[in-house]
């Protein structure tokens, strides 16, 4: 309620409420609020108002819908409408010509009697530079616009990315996203001298220099399709007649988004980054794309369409960035790990088979396996590598060294390349490279045979990751084969199976008689939660035994738990709740590790339960108690205290 | 020379009074609405009768028939006769002490009068809001504002009548035409009631909503919105 004489200056309370339970405004200080509400402007608009006609209207403010609702469209040359979406209260419209500095891109017609809020583009543009949580909150929530409007050269592509992490934008300086020297070519070249330079160099654009070395222009695949071919243009046309003028730069400590803004709001696609005045390099919308392209599909595609093993380095260090995408978006931690899986299986069979094209056609049949956590999809962040080979060994001795040859230089220069992607090496060397873990067929059956009939106690826990192993590239008959044998031994060995169950026991439920967590005594963890050890192992170790014990394929936990329950070997209630607890835990470690990795930690499975909040505490308790119940129908099932 | 020694000095008009009557001598009406800028406001009063006074006053200025939300004057005014004081609480929920502290309306009005400028004013049933104005700037000025007035009371009669024009429908008598019931009739945003500038703000709703809702009808400059007026008051 305004006090006395405060004439002029009040901030209106109907614009100040509402701006405050609206995002993004919402996370604005009261001080800033105030002042943007000082700002506003209230427009009203009966139903059927055409407000923004696409391309024709210059937009002067950025709308926010106070009461009713817009229809956005587009129309094309022929008149044909396409139905983009309706927008109702505390939605806005405007946005993304003004950052642009463009016409309206799609039309917006009231579809009701509709009150705006309206604000200056240059207070809101204003307010997008002090205030990033709101540059953040638009920038996400209209990348697909961008991708769709600012990037035609990606249209083709259909690239969702409404999720980028784009905060990387605000910290990524432009001179740290792009790798190597700018290259240039001599004004007086030709046109068709620059097309052959890169197309040899697989870049999209040259800087021009003149006689005396000095960058003068910049010419790009783009001048070479409009201005050249197009036109009709000799390929004989110097370089200096047909590039653009002058080079636009940034400064090479400028941030990614600063880039983005200079390329969209000039309309071009490339900037020369200059260091002291020198130009150092080009950055790309592109590099930036890349950079902030975390969605899974657009990674994907990246993946496939690199050329050379060196280039999947850069690439499979964003596979953890789409965890974060994925999370805001609800996904479950089960989802999120088969998704990082799948990308992971595309940079290895990127990699693998760029190896054959390097190294000739492979002399025999092969499958790469991966174990562990790989095999049973599960992976999060870095994780070590565990992977084997079956291959088939040649009769002749001749061949047969050749090919345990060639599968020498193979794994380890493939291991050498998953180090440089990010994958550190095994510690216990459970690696393809390793040469007892290249078999044949019936050499890695004999080794399970080994393992499940004499088994060792010392040798039991060492062995379980090669019970989730699944074919990771080449003949997936080889290890369809041996996990068949598999389904059929497992189930009979009943000693084998007691061993397991009986290390399933012996970790116990992190729960005190105080109801409190137990957590380490000792070391830089103490006092903290391992949530791998105490929590995820357990339901993992769970699902392999019970899945070997009824000769079940699966290898992933929850597909192993759902098959189990589906074949009637747990009960509903038990399934519920494992599958319950196990996503939760999987989800919270997740959303920890990322936590870590955003702070620049080494991600770990260690949780200091004070920082939990209170329900996150309780479901965390309720989900090592389903520990207790996966424990009692272990104890039964395999009869451990009989033996 | 003095014509008439006798004479009463005729008092100097107060400049803001001076330059409001400059402004308004020759208006041009033949101009669209959007043309011209207006200034919604609205008074609170103790009561009704002859010896009540303003208490409050609140205004919003609308240019291009938008509301610029952040260019509003407020405020409280004190009366001169201390049971005013009193009495207002009731109604508006202005206590006795922020009055006791408030201007009068000796600085007040030349203030609203500059706040004003050369907008045409607004409001709901206008014209008791104005008579109160005009009584108090004759005792205390001994001059009258003289910006031209619109009503939104009077524009939602003629939005109504049109209406019905077109849709044939039936003649409803039960339709208020009080501020707030208008305002939900018509699906606007709602504002607390009993507030100066809370009324000035849904008063401009209600105005910028009429006059482009009459605009789709056909009615597109000043003059044509005060011959609709006059039309409506000739029929009743």
């Amino acid at each position: 309620m305004p006090h006395k004489n405060e004439l002029h200056n009040v901030s209106p309370e109907i614009v100040l409420e509402f701006l405050k339970k609206t995002l993004p405004f919402n996370e604005l200080d009261r001080d800033t609020l105030k002042r943007l509400a000082r700002q506003c402007i209230i427009d009203f608009y009966p139903k059927n108002t055409l407000i923004f006609k696409q391309d024709t209207t210059e937009v002067t403010h950025f709308h926010l819908i106070q009461k009713g609702g817009v229809k956005t469209y587009l129309k094309d040359e022929q008149g044909q409408v396409t139905l983009k979406d309706f927008r109702g209260e505390g939605e806005y419209f405007g946005a993304l010509p003004i950052i642009q500095n463009t016409t309206a891109n799609l039309n917006v017609e009231t579809v009701e009697d509709t009150f705006c809020f309206l604000f200056h583009k240059e207070a809101f543009m204003e307010l997008l530079h002090s205030a990033p949580k709101v540059t953040t909150y638009f920038l996400r929530s209209m990348s697909e616009k961008l991708v769709r409007t600012a990037y035609k050269e990606l249209r083709q592509h259909r690239v969702s990315t409404r999720t980028e992490g784009s905060l990387y934008l605000f910290s990524a300086q432009v001179g740290a996203v792009v790798k190597g020297e700018p290259q240039t070519i001599n004004a007086e070249d030709t046109v068709q001298n620059a097309a052959i330079r890169m197309a040899q160099l697989h870049i999209g654009s040259l800087l021009v220099q003149d006689a005396g070395g000095e960058i003068i222009g910049i010419i790009t695949d783009k001048d070479l399709r409009t201005r050249v071919v197009a036109q009709g243009l000799d390929y004989q046309t110097m370089v200096k007649w047909i590039m653009a003028k002058p080079v636009q730069t940034i400064e090479s400590h400028a941030v990614c988004f600063d880039a983005l803004l200079k390329m969209m709001s000039n309309r071009i696609h490339h900037l020369a980054i200059t260091r002291q005045g020198r130009i150092t390099g080009v950055v790309t919308t592109h590099d930036i794309m890349v950079l902030q392209g975390t969605s899974p599909l657009y990674l994907f595609r990246e993946i496939l369409a690199q050329r050379r093993a060196e280039d999947l380095y850069q690439l499979s260090l964003k596979v953890p960035l789409v965890v974060r995408s994925l999370i805001e978006e609800g996904a479950k931690a089960n989802n999120i790990t088969r998704m990082i899986t799948i990308l992971n299986d595309q940079i290895l069979d990127r990699l693998l088979t760029l190896m054959i094209e390097k190294m000739g056609a492979p002399p025999v049949k092969f499958c790469w396996m991966l174990m562990g956590s790989e095999g049973r999809r599960e992976q999060t962040f870095r994780t070590d590598q565990d992977n084997a080979l079956i291959f088939e060994l040649p009769e002749d001795e001749k061949r047969r060294l050749n090919t345990i040859e060639y599968f020498r230089i193979f794994s380890e220069e493939v291991i050498e390349h998953l180090v440089h992607c990010g994958y550190p090496r095994c510690p216990g060397n459970i690696m393809a490279s390793n040469p007892a873990l290249q078999k044949n067929l019936n050499g890695w059956i004999k080794a399970f045979n080994q393992w499940m009939i004499t088994p060792d106690p010392q040798e039991v826990l060492n062995t379980t990751i090669f019970f989730d192993f699944r074919s990771g590239y080449g003949d997936e008959n080889l290890a369809r084969n041996l996990r068949k044998h598999l389904c059929a031994m497992a189930p009979k060995q009943e000693i084998f199976l007691a061993h397991l169950a009986k290390f399933c026991l012996h970790s116990r439920p992190p729960l005190s008689f105080f109801k409190n967590f137990i957590v380490e005594k000792n070391g830089d963890h103490k006092n903290r939660l391992n949530l791998k050890e105490s929590g995820l192992v357990p339901f993992v170790d769970f699902a392999r035994i019970m899945a070997l014990k009824y000769g079940i394929a699966e290898t992933n936990t929850l597909g192993r738990l759902q098959l189990l329950h589906e074949q009637h070997h747990i009960s509903q209630e038990l399934y519920n709740e494992t599958v319950e607890a196990y996503e939760f835990l999987m989800q919270l470690r997740l959303i920890h590790q990322l936590h870590l990795l955003e702070e620049g930690m080494q991600p770990h499975n260690y949780i200091n339960p004070a920082d939990l909040t209170d329900l996150e505490k309780k479901t965390l308790k309720e989900a090592f108690e389903v520990i207790r119940k996966i424990q009692a129908s272990l104890n039964q099932q395999f009869r451990l205290r009989e033996i | 020379m003095q014509l008439w020694p006798f004479a009463r000095k005729k008092e100097k008009e107060h400049p803001a009074f001076a330059q409001n009557h400059s402004w308004f001598t020759n208006i041009d009406q033949n101009q669209p609405i959007e043309c011209y800028n207006f200034v919604v406001f609205d008074t609170e009063l103790t009561g009704l009768s002859g010896r009540d006074e303003i208490v409050s006053i609140g205004a919003v200025h609308v240019r291009d028939l938008k509301i610029i939300a952040g260019e509003t004057f407020h405020s409280f005014v004190r009366p001169h006769k201390i049971t005013n004081a009193t009495d207002s609480t009731l109604l508006h929920r202005i206590t006795p002490e922020q009055l006791a502290h408030a201007p009068t309306l000796k600085e007040i009005l030349p203030k609203f009068i500059e706040f004003c400028g050369p907008s045409l004013l607004v409001g709901h049933y206008v014209s008791l809001d104005l008579g109160y104005i005009n009584k108090a700037a004759k005792k205390i000025f001994r001059s009258t504002i003289k910006n031209p007035c619109l009503d939104t009371m009077r524009l939602a009669q003629v939005y109504t009548d049109i209406c019905w024009e077109n849709h044939h429908d039936q003649f409803n008598l039960q339709v208020s035409f009080n501020l707030a019931d208008l305002s939900r009739d018509y699906g606007l945003p709602a504002f607390s009631q009993h507030d100066a500038l809370q009324d000035s703000l849904q008063t401009a709703y209600l105005f910028i909503y009429l006059i482009k809702k009459l605009k789709v009808q056909g009615i597109v400059t000043l003059k044509e919105l005060y011959t609709a007026g006059q039309k409506w008051k000739r029929i009743f």
